[in-house]
């Protein structure tokens, strides 16, 4: 019997969004593939977890119960594997995440299914499925088929797939998982919050972000005065903060904030690596400004130019004071 | 007969007593001497080139005509010329007596110095003497009322409140050298006064000095007794503070004496302009201890008279940068008469005597040797400290991402080589190639000029006026690579000589060219100056002096003389190190420019700031730029127009200093170029219609007879398309992108149904056709379902044994990954991107990983990295990276038809190597940056069925039991979690620094084994995916903002208020 097995994402006992967006991607391919799509919740308290994802489209919740919410690989793939194997679904979904790059792979390898990763395009030809990725720097796509696989595992690109909208009346499955030998392999220490601070790029409605583009460190508080001005916060990418220019609350991004209430942004001298277009380019409106006209920033902004940055700086400097 | 008694009522013990003094005196002399000497011998042999008759030659006529010591301070060169003259003839006066009463009379009995010979002697004798008071009088006046703050030691750049002690010694031995001689030089007179008040002489007028103080004395009332007490007490005084300042000589300043004879004799023939290459036998690069300087350089320290001349005209001192060339020769001097040039035990050259930052405040622009009046070459010294910086890996990040770029792309700017002669894109006629056309002129373009928007217009200038000029020109397009001068002179030696190397081999692979021609001095210098160091070059020439020729030949006409007040900056590497003054001024002129000079000009002019690779190191906050200085220069000159440049990276430099420096309304900055395309109108030229008519005719003819048959076409083919449009397509599926559409998009999204509705095809016209791929050349993929589960295994390599374990083994998955240009063909099976159109690098996760390795092996005190790639022969070039990088062994495992693989194929391989290495724990990038897998690493541990954890921070471990890791999670938070050894680690990149192999170090790294396994047994349908198509993608792209910077801002401006409200 084919079908979809999703596998939802927590953090400490809290549903992350990526959970719906597989489901919403599962669901786009689901008459294609057949069979139904069931979801599977893993963590201490799974029940509480699974009301989330009894989204529209979803047939069957699968709760795995482990000794804690703190994740870990071993445990994961063990709880997949499990449930596949119970449900012998044709496609396996995981989310592109911290801890889906974590398993997703190892679980393909110890099935010797089918396995693509950061997917962001999902579809089927002749009812078998498609997946494409991008690749050499996300310059070009390329297009991937799993033919003679029966079991392909994917893990997809967050902040890409819509979720569905309303409730499911999925059914609720209790899994027995046998975690001997994996479980204590490793073992959780603490969770390390980034430093406190006062910015908060989640919460802002109108971020001013830098990147390489504004070339030395100097030029640093030249845009915090600008943004200031402006009454925007101060954000960045990454390599800005690996530098030690700004601390971590700044960074936008996978690996830093996801602008989530942000209506108007403004990118500054950034290219757009896909790991900062996660935390941004679902912005209303993005104003980019850099020089390299084919820079992928353009591909997610609503209005572009390629002028000096600094000359442009300037003058807006004269606009606003 | 005309003479002088020579030892006046001296007892026979007394001038034993002479003698003795006499001859200890020489014998301290000596001594001192042979000190030198002795510590001369322990530097190293000399590298530099140098013509010593040549040398020899100008020396004597740079002393005798005091030339370079007139320059810029010519009261200072008048004192000087007193003092020297003064002194060289009191020298040779004395050599005379001695010669006489020493020598030729107790062998030979002859005098001579006698009669008209001794009357002569007497007078040319005193002017002497008197040269030299006044030289010494005018001197000592100089440092007491001048403050001259290029004589003053305290190094206020260091924030220095106070001297410190060994430059109050300077100051004490300055005034003691002038003291003491002047007190010689009055003695003197004094004993020839007494001498002519009590002997009276009638040749006494031969005296005129001695003779006007003897009346002085007379006059004074002074009794024939007083004046024989005198003349025996001042002849003991005078002889013997004579005979101690000479015995002296060698021990304080009074040696530059001796050594500027040596160091003006051993000038190298183009200092910095051709820097000594590295001997290649050396265990370690440039100078780490103060004997891997030449004896040369040490004679150079010893020639440094403190005159100031160079810390005045350093452009690094005179903005507050930490380094004056004076100061660092006389602290090179102190250690060295220390040391006597011997290398010390615990004490590094280089961070304890002179600062690294120091090192890198260096412009290597030239003006400290230009100006220094005895030969030293102060950057040469420093470039070959730098050498060392860059071995160590001390140096500034942003610079060692440039250099890293360099080395990858052949560009500064790290962009795909094949972007290089894309400004020649909106010209409107076609750049030869001389790969593929022969022509007159070969065009090297350098960096800034090829990749640098501000001065790419200035090449498209250029390229206009040398087409209206009807000159043949050609580009070596992406053939070309930086041309390493500035590599060279930051200090990475190898990488330099990679650089030539690939330039020359470029340059020689082409069709005929008869001379190389450029707008960048800095590659000019160095094609002109060192590339015939390492093989056959045509001659070079700099852009200014081409415009020259064209415009004095007629061949560029000027029809609108501009008529502006102009000043003329002289780029570093034209002007000080190539001599090329006068050229620009000749364009400048015939364009009809008023050249008014800055008072730097020339010779002394002040370097904007880039060179020495400063334009790749940031300048600090808050501090001039020496840059900022000379906007400041050219705005005192007052009502100039425009500040004319001729090099691409004083344009940069001189664009940004003229707004930061708040000159932005006076005047601009522009190239010499670009005024000469005002003056001769050339926007009213048309230079696609350029060739001779015969040629324009049936160019027109082809181009009508072109354009109808591919109307023609056109129609043919919009048939066919429609017939097959009907026709199911093959390559169409259900599919779902769901992106949440861009803002304006609203409607393209509405255009675009949602699933299951087949999705358009790709309309990219560089996608493949729409055919079904061409047959794939790897075999289908392992069949599997959850009852026939295929486990993936490890890769068998042909039996690959690995060395026995003598410690901890880590091992590091390395990859070449590949950087895609903006231009770029998919294969013929449009399954994968043309690999010409790729350049590779060490991938930055894996570069990370292996500095984690390298670190946990240095912590722990010892064990052995391996580097495993898998790849063609081309990613041998990342494993001899990370080889010299410290990596101890590396693997490349390959079979031509893995190109692109999947993780889970290049995972099996890993763990082929692995299996057999068993090592201690393996580090792998998080991903790579070509394909972003982000899997290879989660695949490899399920295979080997190790623990693991990924986007790894930090960690810690012991060598044997638990590791503690970070990892990083999204929104910045951080796991800390501990799991058991042998572990698999996914390393995250920003965690820290990794350092910088040289390409020294590469090259030494060939020392070490790489073996290459098959990987044959890999392609057995064991991957994850089969790749259907590759193609570039439609993007919904930004709406484009036009207009000037000005103009967009107003719009950006009012996007803001309108959506925010500011």
């Amino acid at each position: 019997m084919p079908g979809i097995l999703v596998v939802a994402e927590q953090m400490e006992g809290s549903l992350r969004d990526i959970s719906a967006e597989l489901i919403g991607a599962a669901l786009s391919i689901k008459d294609q593939i057949g069979g139904p799509l069931r979801v599977l919740v893993i963590g201490a308290t799974p029940d509480n977890l699974a009301r989330g994802v009894n989204l529209h489209g979803v047939d069957e919740i699968l709760t795995v119960t482990t000794p804690s919410d703190h994740f870990d690989p071993l445990i994961y793939e063990q709880a997949v594997v499990t449930a596949g194997g119970q449900c012998k679904p044709t496609v396996v979904l995981i989310g592109h995440t911290v801890s889906g790059m974590a398993y997703g792979a190892s679980v393909a390898a110890r099935l010797g299914s089918g396995f693509a990763s950061d997917v962001f395009i999902l579809g089927t030809a002749d009812g078998e499925l498609i997946a494409t990725r991008a690749a050499y720097g996300n310059k070009v796509e390329m297009e991937m088929g799993f033919s003679g696989k029966g079991v392909v595992v994917l893990t997809l690109r967050g902040a890409t797939f819509a979720a569905p909208d309303g409730g499911g009346s999925a059914t609720l499955t209790a899994l027995a998982v046998d975690m001997s030998g994996i479980e204590g392999v490793s073992t959780h220490v603490e969770y390390q919050e980034a430093p406190p601070s006062d910015v908060d790029i989640t919460k802002s409605g109108f971020i001013l972000s830098v990147g390489r583009g504004i070339q030395d460190k100097d030029n640093l508080p030249r845009f915090a005065a600008l943004a200031d001005k402006l009454g925007a916060t101060l954000g960045c990418s990454r390599p800005i903060v690996d530098s030690g220019w700004l601390a971590k609350p700044h960074q936008v991004g996978q690996s830093g904030k996801v602008a989530s209430n942000c209506e108007l942004y403004l990118a500054l001298g950034i290219s757009g690596a896909v790991q900062h277009l996660y935390g941004m380019k679902h912005v209303d409106t993005i104003i980019a400004v850099n020089t390299d006209p084919d820079a992928p920033i353009f591909n997610v902004a609503t209005y572009g130019t390629t002028v000096d940055l600094f000359e442009l700086t300037e003058a807006l400097e004269r606009h606003f004071n | 007969m005309e003479t002088r008694v020579l030892f006046w009522s001296l007892s026979h013990d007394a001038i034993v007593a002479f003698y003795v003094i006499g001859f200890s005196a020489i014998a301290v002399f000596l001594w001192g001497l042979w000190r030198h000497i002795a510590k001369y011998r322990r530097g190293a042999a000399n590298v530099s080139a140098v013509d010593l008759w040549a040398g020899m030659r100008r020396m004597v006529a740079d002393v005798l005509s005091h030339r370079t010591l007139v320059r810029r301070d010519r009261y200072a060169g008048f004192a000087h010329m007193g003092i020297f003259f003064g002194f060289v003839i009191a020298a040779i006066g004395t050599s005379i007596i001695t010669l006489e009463y020493d020598i030729v009379y107790p062998l030979f009995g002859v005098r001579f110095w006698k009669g008209d010979f001794y009357l002569l002697f007497s007078l040319i004798l005193d002017l002497g003497h008197v040269a030299l008071i006044v030289g010494i009088l005018m001197m000592m006046w100089r440092r007491a009322y001048f403050r001259l703050p290029k004589l003053d030691y305290l190094r206020a750049y260091r924030g220095e409140g106070e001297l410190r002690e060994p430059a109050r010694k300077w100051r004490r031995e300055d005034w003691l050298f002038m003291s003491v001689l002047l007190v010689i030089e009055l003695s003197g007179f004094t004993q020839e006064a007494v001498r002519l008040l009590m002997d009276r002489p009638e040749w006494a007028i031969w005296s005129p000095v001695g003779l006007a103080l003897a009346k002085v004395f007379a006059g004074l009332g002074m009794s024939d007794a007083t004046a024989a007490a005198i003349r025996g007490a001042n002849w003991w005084m005078h002889g013997v503070l004579a005979l101690a300042f000479t015995a002296a000589i060698p021990w304080y300043k009074a040696k530059h004496m001796i050594a500027v004879l040596g160091s003006l004799s051993m000038r190298s023939e183009k200092p910095l302009a051709r820097l000594p290459r590295e001997p290649e036998d050396k265990a370690s690069a440039g100078v780490a201890c103060i004997s891997e300087f030449s004896w040369k350089d040490m004679l150079n320290f010893d020639a440094c008279t403190k005159c100031g001349r160079c810390h005045e005209a350093c452009p690094a001192r005179s903005t507050g940068y930490p380094l004056s060339p004076r100061d660092l020769i006389l602290d090179l001097r102190l250690y060295n008469d220390k040391v006597q040039g011997r290398p010390e035990e615990g004490v590094s050259l280089i961070g304890d005597v002179i600062d690294a930052e120091t090192l890198w405040s260096c412009r290597s622009c030239g003006a400290c040797q230009e100006i220094c009046p005895v030969g030293i070459e102060h950057p040469t010294m420093i470039v070959q400290m730098r050498r060392q910086l860059v071995d160590r890996g001390e140096m500034d990040p942003l610079l060692q991402g440039a250099l890293d770029a360099i080395s990858s792309t052949g560009n500064s700017f790290g962009e795909n080589s094949r972007k290089r002669s894309a400004w020649t894109r909106e010209l409107e006629f076609e750049v030869k190639d001389i790969r593929e056309e022969r022509a007159e002129s070969l065009w090297f373009v350098g960096d800034y000029a090829s990749f640098d928007p501000r001065n790419q217009k200035v090449s498209r200038a250029f390229a206009s006026l040398l087409k209206a000029a009807r000159a043949d020109f050609a580009l070596l397009h992406e053939g070309e690579r930086n041309s390493g001068n500035d590599v060279r002179r930051v200090g990475e030696e190898g990488l330099y000589e990679s650089l030539v190397e690939s330039n020359l081999e470029a340059m020689a692979g082409v069709k005929p060219f008869e001379r190389i021609i450029t707008t960048d001095p800095h590659s000019y210098n160095t094609i002109r100056n060192e590339y015939p160091e390492f093989g056959p070059t045509a001659p070079v020439e700099h852009y200014s002096s081409v415009l020259a020729d064209l415009l004095d030949t007629g061949r560029l006409k000027v029809t609108k003389p501009l008529n502006k007040r102009v000043t003329f900056h002289d780029p570093c590497h034209l002007g000080r190190l190539n001599g090329g003054y006068d050229a620009p001024r000749q364009v400048l002129e015939a364009i009809g420019c008023e050249i008014i000079e800055m008072p730097r000009n020339r010779d002394n002019s002040f370097c904007c700031g880039a060179g020495g690779g400063r334009i790749w190191i940031p300048d600090p906050p808050g501090q001039e730029k020496p840059s900022e200085n000379r906007m400041h220069e050219a705005s005192s000159l007052g009502g100039i127009d425009v500040f004319v440049t001729c090099c691409p990276k004083d344009l940069t430099m001189f664009e940004d200093a003229r707004k930061t420096s708040g000159h932005e309304k006076e005047f601009v900055v522009q190239d010499i170029a670009e005024l000469v395309a005002e003056a001769v109108e050339l926007e009213k030229l048309t230079l696609k219609d350029l060739p001779p008519l015969a040629e324009r005719l049936t160019d027109a003819i082809a181009t009508r007879i072109a354009e109808v048959v591919a109307t023609r076409l056109d129609e043919v083919l919009a048939g066919k398309m429609a017939a097959l449009a009907t026709a199911p397509e093959a390559g169409s599926f259900t599919a779902t992108r769901a992106v949440a559409p861009p803002a304006e998009a609203a409607e393209a999204a509405a255009e675009q149904p949602a699933a299951p509705v087949a999705r358009p095809p790709e309309p990219d016209i560089s996608a493949p056709p729409a055919a079904p791929p061409a047959a794939d050349p790897l075999p289908a993929l392992t069949p599997m379902d959850w009852d026939n589960l295929a486990p993936v295994t490890p890769a068998d390599l042909g039996g690959y044994v690995a060395p026995d374990k003598t410690g901890l083994r880590i091992m590091v998955a390395v990859k070449h990954a590949a950087k895609l240009g903006d231009e770029y063909e998919f294969t013929a099976d449009g399954r994968d991107i043309g690999g010409e159109f790729l350049e590779h690098d060490l991938n930055e996760w894996d570069d990370a990983a292996l500095e984690q390795a390298l670190l946990l092996i240095e912590a722990l005190g010892g064990g052995e990295v391996v580097a495993v790639a898998v790849g063609p022969e081309e990613s041998e070039k990342s494993l001899r990276k990370v080889l010299a990088k410290g990596a101890d062994r590396a693997i490349r495992v390959w079979d031509d038809r893995l190109a692109n693989a999947d993780p889970v194929t290049i995972a099996r391989a890993l763990a082929g190597v692995a299996r057999a290495e068993a090592p201690d724990l393996i580090l792998t990038g998080t991903q790579s940056s070509d394909q972003a897998h982000g899997s290879t690493g989660t695949a490899l541990a399920r295979i080997l069925g190790l623990a693991h954890a990924s986007v790894i921070a930090s960690v810690e471990w012991d060598g044997k039991g638990d590791l503690t890791v970070t990892r990083e999670l999204e929104g910045g938070t951080r796991q800390v979690l501990s799991l058991p050894a042998p572990a698999l680690l996914a390393i995250q990149t920003g965690t820290n620094t990794p350092r910088y192999a040289t390409m020294r170090m590469i090259k030494q790294a060939k020392k070490k084994p790489l073996e290459v396994l098959d990987g044959a047994a890999l392609i057995d349908g064991g991957g994850g995916y089969r790749v259907r198509r590759m193609y570039t993608p439609v993007q919904e792209k930004a709406k484009m903002l036009e207009g000037s910077a000005e103009e967009v801002a107003e719009q950006i401006a009012a996007l803001i208020r309108e959506r925010k409200g500011t």
